[in-house]
């Protein structure tokens, strides 16, 4: 059940759809709906994930049957049908994927049997079937790769050992997606790995046919693709090792590469090495840099994944001191909060910060009310607004992020833990 | 009699109303006239802007507002991102404090499609209230609930004796308009049914209500209100950054303008009707000719003919020697233009100012107003392509590539991969508007023309969607006749 909800941060299922296709190379997505969905969809999510804009289509760009009040008496099954022979007439993609929109998931038109009747006439069409209405982003995200898992993975492909999907980074609505997949793609590879992200570096429908041949899948998120995970393992015996939280600062990520490691029986003197190299890197850094950040007392507001990375990392490796973390997504199910509250408390040295679960940007407010000792806020370009109010600092580094472009950066991984002191630092 | 007009522009019954046409512009204006346009719709088509973003993004700025849009989620996602918009305003106009719009969504899910949100709309008008105090409190509604067929008057009507705020349903479903600037007309219809009725105008001499969309820079803002300054009158600006006080000041002011063709302009038809305010509908002054009509439009209907004869004459002398040294470097450059209504236009006629030759122009909408501009630009650029389409990426890129311009004004997204020059006269944090806009506007072009270094290093590597065998195809192949 949603609630009402004010200042959203994320969209709707429609959302998340778009913004998980378009970080595909060469994928379309056709919009069945009304005029305004596809670019509503892709400002709400790539357009407040630091202005970053899908290279292939996006936004005005993203084909539609524009449904209008015929369409929504009449059905739209025509219009749609024109709108794919257009798509694939003149847009060279590898697949295309029907979108629902409201106008469309309401009044029931039959958009499966559309793509069914493309396949069969061999074009790579397919539908995702929940509608705009039936949730949120982080839905959206989960349904793609479902139907990615449904309809593209390709069954009884030879298992390679050295192979694993990284999952769980929602791109665009987590607005370092890219810097991230490229830093963890760059340090797995140092352990021999390949990587399948289906996002980045060029990547596109042949990694998504190829991941049911993974040695494993890498979910980093405390609680979305749970459903999906089972589904991995029992269609395509690919197991699943979940890593809650982003990998930032230096802590976390060794914490990830000696998981992901153990879990494939990598050769330890590797690892060691590997992670000797890159943690030398890091702390060499910084050791040129220290005493440049001053002590804070911190509140994160983010995403499960952000709350976790951020307040581990400014904990654990920088020495602030965690005072509240609000988690931000729509967390439902009881086992799902009480396993991203531990994880946020679990922390080396210190006490970890109380955590709260509020989705209403003015609970988020309400809820920070409670602790006037905060001297840094980490969030999004929301909470420019208590942090000027408060005379605090404010890091932005959570969606939504409209004040900052953002093409590669990212504070997850190694290369990251150094962006985050860089960009942490504050003169004032 | 009352005005019936519905809001949604495809439908107002003194034009016609084509928006899926392209040809030459000469062709267009003939046809036109002689009523043989034939109708026709795009069997293929990409993304349009929904009209409930512009009802939203019309009335986001007012100050003492909360919103509220009974949507599921992904409704307000062009407005939490044009919250920015509202927090760079502020701090162009130096305030203190900087706050983000107050938007409640009620997130209209799956049970609520089958039952009904109503129940989520009375808590959504309680919370805004508790919350915030507001003196206004707007729904807009959206497709799924025009859809479900939630009675959003109603539950208003219940709901205001027990609210302070003065609650405003606009309705601003998407599926009922291909035409985004119906949006804006729905919230002004709002605003005369529930704010403005029955009001009593106590006329305050010299008070201008100046219309503006969201998209207007502060400097623009000050440009404009600068121009109505010099000829004795005051203006009433809004409803952006305005608030409560100033919507209800609307029926008091002597005249009303807008600076966008498709703002507000049916708005003015209202309060003329309803409070005998008079108006001027003209264009926006952008360029030099639309700067002096914009200007001496609202100057006739004031009793400023003469002043601002006077003014516009010094103001043309100041600015020539500049333009003077902007036409050298533009003269004959040929020209794509993309564009919303009112920008279009506007830049089709600066153009002309710098001495550079109009080769197409996307518009979104063909009606008796688009007839009137078109003709004016028929006159100076003689024959042009003519491609009515709200953007439409896919005909843009086949248009440039086929034209190839010497530059590109408008959305650079797409143009900008061919390497070729590409600037836009829209700019929502600079100016553009009035004389100072022309010689800034100016400057950049030549400076963007001058120096196309990113667009051509990119274009070597640029990435479009399109398959090879398009660009060779004609662009209006998926504009079909329908009877």
């Amino acid at each position: 059940m949603s609630i009402v909800t004010e200042n959203p941060r994320g969209s709707c299922v429609l959302g998340g759809i778009n913004s998980t296709l378009s970080a595909v190379n060469k994928f379309c997505p056709i919009f069945h709906s009304g005029p305004g969905c596809g670019l509503q969809t892709s400002a709400g999510e790539a357009g407040q994930a630091g202005l970053k804009s899908p290279h292939f289509l996006s936004s005005v760009s993203l084909p539609c049957s524009l449904m209008l009040e015929r369409e929504v008496v009449f059905g739209g099954i025509e219009k749609l049908t024109d709108t794919i022979r257009g798509s694939i007439d003149i847009i060279d993609a590898d697949a295309y994927f029907i979108l629902n929109g409201c106008t469309s998931g309401i009044i029931g038109d039959d958009t499966e049997t559309v793509a069914k009747g493309f396949r069969a006439e061999g074009f790579p069409v397919y539908n995702i079937p929940t509608p705009g209405f039936a949730g949120d982003s982080n839905l959206g995200y989960e349904t793609t790769i479902s139907t990615f898992l449904s309809q593209l993975v390709e069954p009884g492909r030879p298992r390679q050992a050295n192979l694993i999907n990284l999952l769980g980074i929602f791109p665009y609505h987590d607005p370092y997606w890219a810097g991230t997949f490229e830093e963890l793609v760059r340090i797995f590879s140092k352990l021999g790995l390949e990587v399948n992200t289906f996002f980045s570096h060029g990547q596109g429908i042949e990694h998504i046919k190829n991941a049911g041949a993974a040695a494993l899948n890498v979910i980093v998120n405390p609680w979305l693709l749970q459903g999906e995970a089972r589904k991995f393992e029992k269609r395509f015996g690919v197991p699943s090792l979940r890593f809650p939280g982003l990998p930032v600062g230096a802590t976390d990520t060794t914490r990830l590469v000696r998981q992901v490691a153990d879990a494939l029986a990598i050769d330890g003197k590797l690892v060691e090495d590997v992670i000797y190299e890159e943690e030398s890197y890091v702390y060499n850094y910084y050791e040129t840099a220290i005493g440049a950040l001053s002590w804070k007392k911190f509140a994160v507001i983010g995403d499960a994944n952000v709350a976790i990375g951020m307040t581990h990392a400014l904990a654990n490796d920088l020495g602030f001191t965690p005072v509240v973390t609000v988690v931000t997504e729509p967390v439902s199910r009881e086992a799902d909060k009480a396993a991203i509250r531990d994880r946020i408390q679990d922390l080396e040295y210190v006490k970890g910060p109380d955590v709260v679960f509020a989705t209403d940007n003015y609970d988020v407010g309400r809820a920070l009310d409670e602790y006037n000792d905060v001297s840094l806020f980490v969030g999004s370009s929301l909470e420019r607004e208590i942090a000027f109010n408060r005379d605090a600092q404010i890091f932005v580094a959570a969606y939504p992020i409209t004040d900052q472009l953002i093409l590669n950066r990212t504070y997850s991984g190694y290369r990251g833990a150094i962006t985050l002191v860089e960009d942490l630092f504050n003169n004032l | 009699m009352p005005r019936t007009y519905s809001g949604i522009r495809e439908q107002r019954e003194y034009t016609d109303t084509y928006l899926d046409l392209a040809g030459s512009s000469l062709q267009i204006e003939q046809d036109f006239k002689k009523k043989c346009i034939k109708n026709a719709d795009r069997t293929f088509s990409q993304s349009y802007q929904c009209q409930e973003l512009n009802s939203i993004s019309a009335l986001l700025s007012v100050n003492d507002a909360v919103l509220i849009a009974h949507a599921p989620q992904g409704c307000v996602g062009c407005i939490t991102m044009g919250a920015d918009m509202y927090r760079v305003a502020q701090i162009h106009r130096g305030a203190e404090k900087i706050t983000s719009p107050k938007i409640l969504i009620t997130n209209l899910d799956q049970s609520d499609v089958i039952m009904g949100g109503e129940g989520k709309l009375r808590e959504s008008i309680r919370l805004a209230s508790e919350r915030y105090k507001p003196k206004l409190i707007f729904v807009f509604t959206s497709c799924a609930s025009g859809i479900i067929g939630d009675d959003v008057d109603a539950i208003v009507r219940e709901a205001q004796p027990d609210t302070e705020a003065l609650i405003v349903p606009v309705h601003c479903d998407g599926f009922r308009s291909k035409i985004c600037a119906s949006g804006y007309d729905a919230a002004f219809i709002a605003i005369s049914k529930f704010v403005l009725k029955g009001a009593v105008p106590k006329k305050e001499k010299g008070l201008i209500n100046l219309f503006a969309p969201m998209t207007v820079s502060f400097a623009d803002q000050l440009e404009i209100e600068k121009l109505l300054r010099r000829i004795g009158l005051k203006s009433n600006f809004l409803p952006f950054f305005s608030d409560y006080d100033k919507v209800l000041n609307i029926p008091n002011a002597e005249a009303s303008t807008s600076i966008c063709k498709v703002f507000a302009d049916e708005f003015m038809k209202d309060i003329e009707h309803d409070f005998g305010i008079p108006y001027a509908h003209t264009v926006m002054p952008v360029g030099i000719r639309n700067t002096d009509k914009w200007y001496r439009a609202i100057a006739e209907i004031t009793g400023k003919g003469d002043e601002v004869e006077e003014i516009i004459a010094t103001e043309h002398a100041r600015i020539q020697p500049e333009l003077d040294k902007i036409k050298l470097k533009l003269q004959g450059k040929s020209v794509f233009i993309c564009g919303g209504t009112g920008r279009s236009f506007a830049a089709a006629t600066l153009i002309d100012d710098f001495g550079m030759k109009l080769l197409g122009i996307e518009t979104p909408v063909y009606d008796l107003d688009a007839q009137d501009d078109i003709a004016f630009l028929n006159d100076i650029h003689g024959d042009y392509l003519i491609d009515v389409a709200n953007m439409l990426p896919f005909e843009q890129v086949n248009i440039v590539n086929k034209l190839k311009p010497d530059v590109f004004i408008g959305v650079p997204s797409w143009s900008s991969r061919f390497g070729i020059p590409t600037t836009h006269i829209l700019d929502p944090k600079r100016p553009t508007m009035g004389y100072d806009g022309i010689v800034w506007l100016g400057n950049k072009i030549a400076a963007q023309i001058e120096n196309p270094g990113f667009n051509k290093k990119l274009s070597k590597y640029a990435r479009l969607p399109y398959r090879e065998s398009w660009y060779d195809e004609d662009p209006f192949k998926f504009i079909k006749e329908v009877i």
